[in-house]
């Protein structure tokens, strides 16, 4: 992907005004860019991303405009006009003070005017030029009259009114270039393809969509979190052996989890629909389709299009092990190539095999399916979600391919990498009907004789049952690489239940909106709670061990085991966009307002086991007269400089 | 499972649950004090030390094999290490720390005894243990009251903070923004030039990473392009620092280093283009790096001295382009200064990058505290503001005061008065002093008392301790939990570290590839139009897919959602 458009991929084009459109480009229709005018989709298949089209004007004998692809020259056509009118004037000014040729100015009433260091008259700013603007002669029905010939992609229409304005003279050449660039902005026919990845999708729904659906979550927030988590790639892929359990067998003969394969796994509390873990999940190779990875477009597009048809009928077997299913698939070509090479020497039956083999083969493509309690999921590189209600919103991964309510998906790597389970399969599951519920059993010969649908029914429950076992049992093992959050709840009681879960090292990194829920957290880790906490301020906790001390429930006075976490800190970072052109380089003048967004960041500590001392070794130490007062244990760690 | 055989992946990347001998691991002393170091298996006696290497922090001494074997993130009691005894022991051998007898028998003698010394911490036993089992005898340390560290798995972030500066570095705000941007992810080629420090790498290696290319070569089958970061240094010595550490962190095949100068010597990679995606400028001058990153060989009078560096300079040689040819690459220059920006932009645009966008991070760290003010709050460390909380509690004190006041007023007064009627001697006067010291002294202690019964007190250095829990009984808070919780901004900023300046290049597109693509997709069959549209005509197309919908139940509409996906992916 992120070379060649292809059909019916997700995709933004970007418009002169500034503005982003998203839209998956079907075959055979038509794109509307709205005032800006229509074509064919088909004219920008197949065609890279990031060049600037052009639409062009119908041709006479077509009904439809084509488009043109604009050099990168035509496109700063102006810039470049500009540094050179600015090296020619450079000398020329240098000389006498006679640089009034690129100074527009209105005679007299000057109200300020912009000097270069020489002290050269760059341009006047002219009170009557600023205050009146309507000095277009041209009407607007004019105006849309001219639009409607259309002619030379708007910029027929730009010329015009830049030639019809009665003050150009007077503008500066700043007011200038503003009015040319607000006019070009309106009425040039240009605009761009951009593949829909998170960093194009998150600035359009932020900019131009609903923004409280992300938490208001910038681009620099994207990849702070993602850093601070140290979200990557975790590993390649390790599947549990199929345990071929017969329909008789129950519950006993799911695979256990084995936490040594665990490896490169990341948990995650996401209420921004999905957009954090479709970012994490990019991150660590998973988002996008593996195969369309390479560029080579031509070549790999012929197999492509097939692949619908084939994975149609793979779909039939519902289990969306895609990987899985490849690695039976290598399986089962390489018994047939045996089986083939059996066949060569066995000249004699060789003869009469060929008719029945490739008929043979036909059902061996579509594999055998593995038994129900496959798990389907790779042990490494992993995303686990927890979600609050009972089913997942990651409504966005639609973007991107990926449904999470499909039952029957086609291939997908976020298949084999995305868990999902709700707090209550977490913490209760026991009260959970899907993981506490036995598998139906059968012996085959009863399932043999039942209706079809009724025996699609007990595979599916079945299959069912041992992914919820597994998610569950696994997530509850713990161990995991990571914390990533960036939710509505309070983090404090997100990090009571997940803490616990994390394997020592692990960073924790928590996106909020706003500061306030993170303060919260940070203050549970304060250097006087810890304090209190080390030296015995909290009595309820004496004699625990460290294991429970993990799984300490919290109280008033300590909603958090204070030392479970270390380095924690809070940031927030904003980009400033900044306009550079010659001679006019500054700052944006406006950007988005709103929630400020801010990442809550540490590591999971294991704290030793017992009392642990700290009095630290400081020359110009205050020797504290009241022995025996907390502050003796203070962990030298964090106050270096108390008592 | 398929994957077992990697020999050794870089802790950065999977740093597994225990720390190792010979790997790197962040030492944690306080928030922002990291120290790496590479954890030595217990060797014997290392440099005096009897239990091998030690690393000596203000918290205390720290044997390596007291951090191996533990979970990350462990916290590790200081140990006593005998660190005086060592030094006067090398300065009398001579700083040659051959006579490992010696020091050993040293530190027996002035060790805490055999029995102490035999016992290991508590704690730490497995780890301890399991590390020394077997291996060379060295001193067992006994744990020390002086401090403790976290032991904590390297991660780019933590590399940032604590790597041997060498040249300025680019912060995590920074680079984090930057690979999001260049869309640097697993299997994306990255080239950075101006390695510096190291922190830049080892960010971006992590960002690509998707395996290691000799595991690739095994696997072969899938033929996946496997990430990778081409670095390219000037300074030579930096250069061979940076090699080090890439050999030391266990990333090597993952970083390609290169000691070149790249304005005139490119970007290619032994004569051949490391395909790049993504591309990262941190140079004092990137205009005169950017016409090597071309497609197509550029024209003399784009090159900042007005002709190709030399080697570059001959037609006849066919032009190699570091870039990916079928992909649009991305590009990000780090510069400090404005005037920098401004002609990489003017360069980037006559090259022909498209979307350049200028930006500055400006990143803040904030400090949760508790604001603690109030006359009642006990002075339990520094940080406390003994004034009024409110203007009731004002206003009570002052009431307070005042009425104290007037008592003792009305009292010197009536005393006064009996005085004046039984004047007697001198001496009596002075008596009459004393005892009115006295009484004043009483009379303050009986008004504390009234205002401790109110939960007004205001804490008394003498009876500090009483008070404490007195308060803390009245209020129901402890101290910790008291005030309001604030967040400040730390006490330096920075405020400015390089403008970045982004631009892309989309790949090349020639007439053959574009009848190419028209024969593919041809037009004239276009059947509904999408995007933008007229409300009247989105409402008709809406009604039409309505009725044509209704007789469908939902399962029809879900299979139908299915069949579209498909479509989309393939």
């Amino acid at each position: 992907m992120h070379s060649i458009i292809r059909p019916n991929a997700w995709v933004a084009l970007k418009l002169p005004s500034g503005n982003t459109k998203v839209l998956q480009v079907t075959p055979n229709t038509t794109i509307s860019l709205g005032k800006y005018g229509s074509f064919p989709t088909n004219l920008i298949l197949g065609r890279p991303y990031h060049v600037t089209f052009e639409l062009q004007d119908k041709r006479p004998d077509e009904s439809f405009s084509r488009l043109h692809i604009v050099p990168a020259d035509e496109l700063y056509a102006e810039v470049f006009a500009e540094e050179e009118a600015a090296d020619c004037v450079a000398p020329a000014a240098s000389g006498s003070g006679n640089g009034h040729d690129t100074v527009i100015s209105a005679a007299g009433g000057d109200e300020y005017s912009l000097v270069d260091d020489k002290g050269n008259v760059v341009a006047r700013s002219d009170r009557a030029v600023l205050d009146e603007s309507a000095r277009q002669r041209l009407t607007q029905d004019e105006i849309e009259e001219l639009k409607r010939e259309g002619n030379n992609a708007g910029k027929d229409v730009i010329a015009k009114l830049l030639l019809s304005h009665t003050a150009l003279d007077q503008k500066t050449s700043f007011s200038l270039a503003k009015y040319k660039l607000l006019k070009t902005k309106k009425y040039i026919r240009r605009f761009q393809v951009l593949p829909l990845d998170v960093a194009t999708f998150a600035q359009w729904q932020l900019d131009e969509r609903d923004a409280s659906k992300i938490l208001d979550m910038r681009a620099e927030m994207i990849g702070l979190v993602g850093c601070w988590a140290n979200v990557h790639f975790g590993g390649h892929d390790v599947f549990l052996p199929d345990p071929n359990a017969s329909p008789g067998q129950g519950a006993q003969a799911c695979p256990p989890v084995d936490e040594k394969l665990l490896r490169g796994r990341w948990l995650v509390v996401d209420d921004t629909c999905g957009l954090l873990v479709a970012a994490m999940a990019e991150r660590m190779g998973v988002l996008h389709e593996q195969g369309s990875e390479e560029g080579e477009g031509e070549e790999s597009k012929a197999p492509s299009q097939q692949l619908p048809v084939v994975t149609k009928a793979e779909t039939q077997a519902p289990t969306p092990a895609a990987a899985a299913a490849a690695a039976a698939a290598a399986t089962t070509t390489t018994t047939t190539s045996t089986a083939q090479k059996d066949g060569d020497t066995e000249m004699t039956d060789a003869a009469g095999e060929p008719a029945p083999q490739p008929s043979d083969a036909q059902p061996k493509a579509k594999k055998p399916r593995p038994s129900d309690f496959m798990i389907p999921y790779s042990q490494t590189n992993t995303i686990t979600v927890l979600h609050s209600s009972s089913q997942p919103n990651l409504s966005f991964l639609n973007y991107w391919g990926f449904d999470i309510a499909s039952p029957n998906h086609p291939p997908h790597p976020l298949l084999n990498h995305l868990l999902t389970l709700s707090w209550l399969q977490l913490l209760q599951p026991e009260l959970d009907s899907s993981y506490a519920t036995p598998p139906p059993t059968a012996s085959p010969e009863t399932l043999a004789s039942w209706k079809p649908s009724r025996r699609g029914n007990f595979h599916r429950k079945r299959r069912r049952f041992a992914r919820t076992r597994y998610v569950v049992d696994s997530t509850r093992a713990g161990g995991f690489s990571g914390l990533v959050c960036a939710s509505t709840m309070d983090p404090i009681s997100i990090l009571r239940h997940t803490l616990p879960l994390l394997a020592g090292g692990a960073p924790v990194a928590i996106y909020s909106p706003t500061i306030e829920p993170l303060a919260a957290l940070a203050d549970c880790f304060s250097v006087p709670r810890r304090t209190a906490w080390v030296g015995g301020g909290a009595p309820e906790i004496e004699g625990l061990s460290n294991e429970e001390l993990e799984r300490w429930p919290g109280n008033e006075r300590f909603p958090l085991n204070p030392t479970l976490l270390q380095g924690v800190s809070i940031q927030t970072s904003r980009a400033r966009r900044w306009q550079v052109l010659p001679g006019r380089t500054h700052p944006l003048m406006t950007e988005r307002g709103g929630a400020e967004g801010f990442v809550f960041t540490a590591w999971r500590a294991k704290p030793a086991e017992g009392k642990v001392a700290a009095k630290g070794k400081f020359k110009r130490r205050k020797v504290e007269p009241a022995a025996g007062k907390p502050q003796d244990a203070t962990p030298g760690v964090e106050t270096p400089a108390s008592g | 499972m398929a994957s077992q055989p990697e020999p050794a992946v870089s802790p950065f990347l999977d740093p597994g649950p225990r720390t190792k001998a010979h790997s790197l691991a962040i030492l944690q002393l306080s928030r922002d004090n990291l120290l790496p170091v590479y954890l030595q298996p217990p060797t014997g006696e290392h440099d005096g030390y009897a239990e091998g290497a030690v690393v000596n922090t203000r918290y205390g001494s720290f044997p390596h094999y007291t951090m191996l074997n533990v979970p990350w993130g462990s916290q590790i009691r200081a140990s006593k290490v005998d660190t005086g005894s060592r030094g006067r022991k090398r300065k009398r051998d001579g700083a040659d720390d051959t006579s490992r007898e010696a020091t050993a028998a040293a530190s027996e003698k002035d060790g805490e005894g055999p029995g102490a010394v035999a016992t290991p911490t508590q704690e730490t036993g497995g780890g301890g243990g399991g590390g020394g089992g077997g291996a060379p005898v060295v001193k067992q340390a006994v744990a020390d009251s002086s401090g403790f560290i976290h032991v904590l798995p390297p991660t780019p972030e933590l590399w940032t903070t604590s790597l041997p500066h060498r040249t300025q570095v680019v912060y995590t705000p920074d680079y984090s923004y930057i690979l999001h941007r260049i869309r640097a992810r697993p299997g994306s080629t990255l080239i950075e030039a101006g390695a510096g420090s190291g922190s830049f790498s080892h960010a971006a290696v992590r960002a690509v990473y998707n395996g290691y290319p000799a595991a690739a070569a095994a696997a072969a089958a899938g033929g996946q392009r496997k990430g990778k970061v081409f670095s390219f240094e000037y300074h030579e010595d930096r250069y061979h620092k940076m090699k080090q550490e890439i050999s030391d962190h266990g990333l090597d095949g993952l970083i390609q280093l290169t000691h070149r100068d790249v304005y005139n010597g490119g970007f290619l990679v032994d004569g051949k283009s490391p395909e790049a995606d993504a591309i990262f400028l941190d140079l004092p001058a990137p205009w005169e790096a950017l016409p090597h990153l071309s497609r197509r060989r550029p024209p003399p009078s784009l090159w900042p001295s007005g002709a190709p560096p030399p080697g570059l300079d001959d037609p006849a040689r066919a032009w190699v382009s570091p870039l990916h040819p079928r992909k649009t690459v991305h590009l990000c220059t780090f510069s400090p200064c404005i005037e920098q920006v401004t002609r990489t932009v003017s360069a980037m645009r006559r090259l022909g990058w498209v979307d350049i966008d200028m930006v500055e991070i400006a990143n803040r760290r904030l400090h949760a505290s508790r604001d603690r003010v109030g006359l009642n709050l006990v002075n339990f460390d520094r940080g406390v503001n003994n004034s009024a909380k409110d203007v009731e509690e004002a206003v009570t004190r002052l009431a307070e005061i005042e009425a104290r006041f007037r008592e003792h007023a009305a009292k010197a007064r009536s005393r006064a008065a009996g005085a004046g009627a039984g004047a007697g001697a001198g001496a009596g006067g002075a008596d009459a002093a004393g005892a009115g010291d006295v009484d004043m002294d009483s009379d303050d202690e009986t008004a504390a008392a009234a205002a401790a019964g109110d939960g007004n007190t205001a804490p008394r250095p003498a009876a500090e301790e009483e008070e404490e829990t007195a308060a803390a009984k009245t209020d129901g808070l402890p101290p910790w939990m008291e005030g309001r919780l604030i967040t400040r901004g730390e006490p330096e900023i920075k405020t400015h570290t390089s403008y970045l300046v982004f631009a892309a290049l989309p790949m090349e597109w020639t007439e053959e590839d574009e009848a190419r693509a028209a024969a593919k997709y041809p037009v004239g069959q276009e059947q509904k139009v999408i995007g933008t549209i007229d409300k009247a005509i989105r409402k008709q197309e809406r009604r039409e897919q309505l009725q044509k919908q209704q007789p469908g139940s939902k399962k029809a509409r879900r299979k139908e959602r299915d069949e579209k996906l498909g479509e989309v992916l393939g």
